[in-house]
């Protein structure tokens, strides 16, 4: 069956709406566009559509993914084009394109995310001290974090392998982390658990709870970031 | 607003609280003259199934010159954080605080939302009382079931609707309106409300009590205020505003479907129950505007199922032929069709079977009671019979669970009614396994209410049976229905018990909401929030005693504390009606044609509204 690849920004009021609300929304946004969407067979049918990796609630996300599978081919503007009338408030579509067939499953593409936070600080930070900060973060053989598994045990996790990249700037009052990690089904680095292992001993002057997003999700090619398309 | 991104990441759900769903209407504050917020006393998910809410939204939204704003109650972990923080609640919209609108507008669904009124008006930083309101503050009204008794209220709300809302929130709007172009001080404002039919000022009222805490006499305190508020009601369904583009949350709500109300009102005169009373008389909406509605609703909302709504939908004249034709039209898109409510008889199951190709859920049958001597008593037409077919035709046609509700404590009743509830159940079960459903997969559940006497229903001088024996009486069926298979669910009696003193309370029960909110007194419909000591408290530190008015029987000739309030059916009717129940007499359904004389066609000058169906014109010289 036709599948389209869609890339899309999940922000404002929709960064607060959990995975499942979200295929819910698609759903709902399918029908009303009159997308012939595909649904599964069964005694529960779903529509078939896949989103590259989940998003944490409260997280906005900048150019998310997802494959949509319809019953009926048509040009991917058309898609485009009924699709995003049919979108609430905070997801809004960048770009559909046709996925060939027998091409993996977006999910199992999925290998990075860079993402942004921003928090204002009480007090100037100097941008030689951040970069150090940084760097030692960044030069330690190990960094540990704790995870909690399914049965609520709290496990110990070396993350310093999945953080490929990191930096930190400000503008006025406010400091901006950015960072690339490792994302997907194998070894996903989640940048909450990042950014609060840097925060430990960096002291730095965070007044306020970081406002988070995901700048972009990839798949990878030897060393290197490409594209999900 | 900042403030509310560095909350929201904290609290669970916050898609309750971000607003921007689809069809949601943000209007230009500088465009329009009145601001409205429509103010839901519970959380998101349950306000945001409120058909009435999107109907109001809908309409008043449609005025150019007024724009509605929601509100829910906050959850408590959102409520702390907003005290903490000092955010005062605020409208899913425009995200402006709550007392920067003209007008806010409760609705009154259960009791056991008081609370939560109260905590709602502290939260946006409004004086609770009325009388502490002035021109600066916003007008706080409320509408709903629970106004057809809204002395419990009384301190708090300025004016009620008695009724329906439709056209009632237009007169509403353009005499408020009115009145703010003309300035006009609260007083003068609610005195001319106070004039237009369906619309209860409380201050307006004076209430006199005896020495035996009975009340004397309820009378206007001034000229040109009637001394009785008739119910609002529309005439024709098919030509009341309907939405057909519904606010779509983002997040699953508890109704999350498409909801068509195909009739108002239900004339089977269940003498216990007040929406049979105070929605008549029953109005069905025509074949095609149902089916164009729908078609509009799947086409706006991108929902998966439409759900026909009313008190009983199998009722409606023509369900059948709607529902094949919605079917038809809709199914392949995915859209399914539910039904909220069944009748007790095989009918039903028909319908059932006809919108649900998967047998999943559970088929659920009201008996209400267990003999057919008590069912008589409550006018439940219903017999064993009828429950029997309908649980065989059930299991035969797949089902494999069946739940079942009784009410206890219902006037008359005896151990004997209680045995009947465990023989029933017991026989439905039976019916499911000479119908060959596997023992493993066989359910009945027994769900057990406890009866509330309810005001304006002919059990409303009824007292509710003692705390003490509705608890005697639940470890009763506890302790008999225990076959595998049988699961027995009951409700909290200290939730009834309250139920009952504000369904029936007068005006003094203010103070007792004031302090049971002061005492953290919330959400008292949620068995983890509900504290019963802190209410019994409440009482304590008011000096009124709960048992007095959950369990008082009062005279047909008693003032009731709503007894300035029409629902249109005639107290003579309904003490006629009482008479019946405890002779054991049943009263036709008017639909059959026979006119019981409940007072209200010639009263408000209405009359019964059939689909297709035959009418039936109210007998001349009926009892009044």
């Amino acid at each position: 069956m036709p599948r389209y690849r869609v890339q899309y920004s999940k922000k404002g009021p929709a960064c607060y709406i959990s995975h499942l609300d979200l295929l819910r929304s698609f759903e709902r946004a399918g029908r009303r566009a009159g997308l012939p969407l595909a649904f599964t067979q069964g005694f529960n049918p779903h529509p078939k559509i896949s989103f590259a990796a989940p998003l944490s609630v409260g997280m906005s996300g900048e150019a998310e993914y997802a494959d949509l599978e319809l019953t009926v081919a048509m040009p991917a503007s058309e898609v485009f084009q009924k699709f995003s009338g049919a979108l609430p408030e905070g997801l809004r579509l960048i770009e559909v394109r046709p996925v060939p067939d027998h091409s993996p499953a977006l999910m199992a593409r999925v290998d990075r995310a860079t993402y942004r936070a921003k928090a204002k600080l009480s007090r100037p930070f100097d941008q030689k001290k951040l970069d150090d900060a940084i760097a030692s973060f960044l030069a330690r053989p190990e960094i540990w974090v704790e995870r909690k598994n399914k049965a609520g045990e709290k496990k110990k996790h070396d993350i310093r392998s999945g953080i490929f990249a990191m930096s930190g700037k400000f503008e006025n009052d406010i400091i901006i982390i950015e960072a690339e990690l490792k994302a997907g089904s194998d070894g996903n680095v989640r940048f909450e658990e990042m950014l609060e292992a840097f925060q430990e001993n960096s002291r730095l002057p965070v007044c306020e709870k970081f406002v988070l997003s995901r700048t972009g999700i990839y798949a990878s090619r030897g060393q290197e970031k490409e594209p999900l398309w | 607003m900042e403030l509310l991104d560095q909350i929201l990441p904290l609290v669970q759900k916050p898609a309750r609280y971000t607003g921007g769903e689809w069809n949601a209407i943000r209007k230009d504050w500088g465009r329009v003259d009145l601001k409205v917020a429509f103010a839901f006393p519970d959380v998101y998910e349950v306000g945001m199934s409120h058909l009435g809410m999107q109907i109001l939204y809908f309409i008043v939204n449609s005025r150019t010159d007024t724009l509605m704003e929601r509100v829910f109650a906050p959850w408590p972990d959102m409520e702390e954080k907003m005290r903490e923080c000092n955010l005062p609640l605020f409208t899913l919209e425009s995200r402006r605080p709550v007392r920067d609108f003209d007008v806010v507008a409760f609705t009154l669904q259960y009791e056991m939302s008081y609370s939560n009124i109260l905590n709602m008006l502290d939260l946006a930083g409004i004086p609770l009382k009325a009388s502490q309101r002035g021109k600066k503050h916003p007008l706080v009204i409320a509408g709903g079931p629970c106004a057809f008794n809204p002395e419990p209220l009384a301190d708090f709300i300025d004016l009620f609707v008695i009724g329906e809302g439709e056209e009632a929130i237009g007169d509403f709007l353009d005499i408020f309106r009115d009145g703010k172009r003309r300035n006009l001080d609260k007083k003068d404002f609610l005195l001319e409300a106070a004039r237009i039919s369906g619309f209860y000022v409380p201050s307006l009222y004076r209430v006199k009590y005896g020495k035996d805490g009975g009340i004397l006499k309820v009378e206007p305190v001034c000229e040109g205020v009637p001394e009785r508020v008739n119910k609002r009601v529309v005439r024709d369904l098919d030509k009341t505003p309907f939405p057909t583009s519904p606010v779509v949350p983002y997040t699953e709500i508890v109704h999350d479907r498409i909801m068509i109300e195909v009739l108002r009102g239900c004339t089977r005169g269940c003498r216990f129950c007040q929406a049979g009373m105070i929605y008549r008389p029953v109005r069905e909406k025509k074949p095609g505007t149902v089916l164009r509605q729908a078609a509009e609703l799947v086409r706006n909302t991108g929902y998966d199922e439409i759900s026909l709504t009313s008190l009983s939908t199998a009722d409606y004249t023509p369900v059948r032929s709607v529902i094949a034709a919605l079917i038809e039209e809709h199914a392949g898109q995915g859209v399914g069709v539910s039904l909220p409510s069944l009748r007790v008889d095989s009918f039903s199951v028909e319908l059932a079977k006809e919108v649900q190709k998967v047998r999943r859920s559970s088929l659920t049958f009201a008996p209400e009671a267990g003999t057919q001597r008590l069912r008589d008593v409550i006018n439940k037409g219903v017999t064993e019979e009828d429950l029997m077919a309908a649980a065989g035709a059930a299991f035969q046609e797949g089902w494999q669970a069946i739940k079942l509700y009784f009410m206890i404590g219902l006037p008359t009743e005896t151990f004997e009614d209680l045995d009947g509830i465990v023989r029933l159940a017991r026989e439905v079960l039976a019916r499911g396994r000479k119908a060959g459903v596997p023992r493993g997969r066989l359910r009945v559940t027994v769900s057990v209410s406890s009866f509330v006497p309810k005001a304006h229903t002919p059990f409303q001088w009824e007292p509710q049976a003692p705390l003490a024996v509705l608890k005697e009486k639940q470890a009763y069926l506890a302790g008999r229905l225990r076959d595998r298979g049988l699961v027995f669910n009951y409700h909290d009696t200290g939730v009834s018990f309250m139920e009952a003193v504000f369904a029936r309370g007068d005006r003094r029960l203010g103070v007792v909401l004031e302090k049971a909110f002061q005492l953290g007194c919330k959400f008292d419909g949620w068995s983890e929030y509900f504290h019963f000591d802190r209410w019994l408290e409440a009482f304590r530190q008011a000096g009124l005693e709960p048992e007095w008015y959950a369990y008082r029987r009062y005279d047909y000739d008693s003032i009731l504390p709503w007894d300035h309030i029409s629902a249109g059916v005639s107290r003579q009717y309904l003490a006629l009606e009482h008479r019946r129940a405890l002779s054991g007499i049943t009263t036709d359904d008017c639909r059959t044609g026979s006119c019981s004389g409940c007072g209200l066609c010639p009263g408000l000058e209405v009359k019964p509204d059939y689909a297709g169906g035959d009418y039936s014109a109210p007998l001349p010289g009926a009892v009044q």
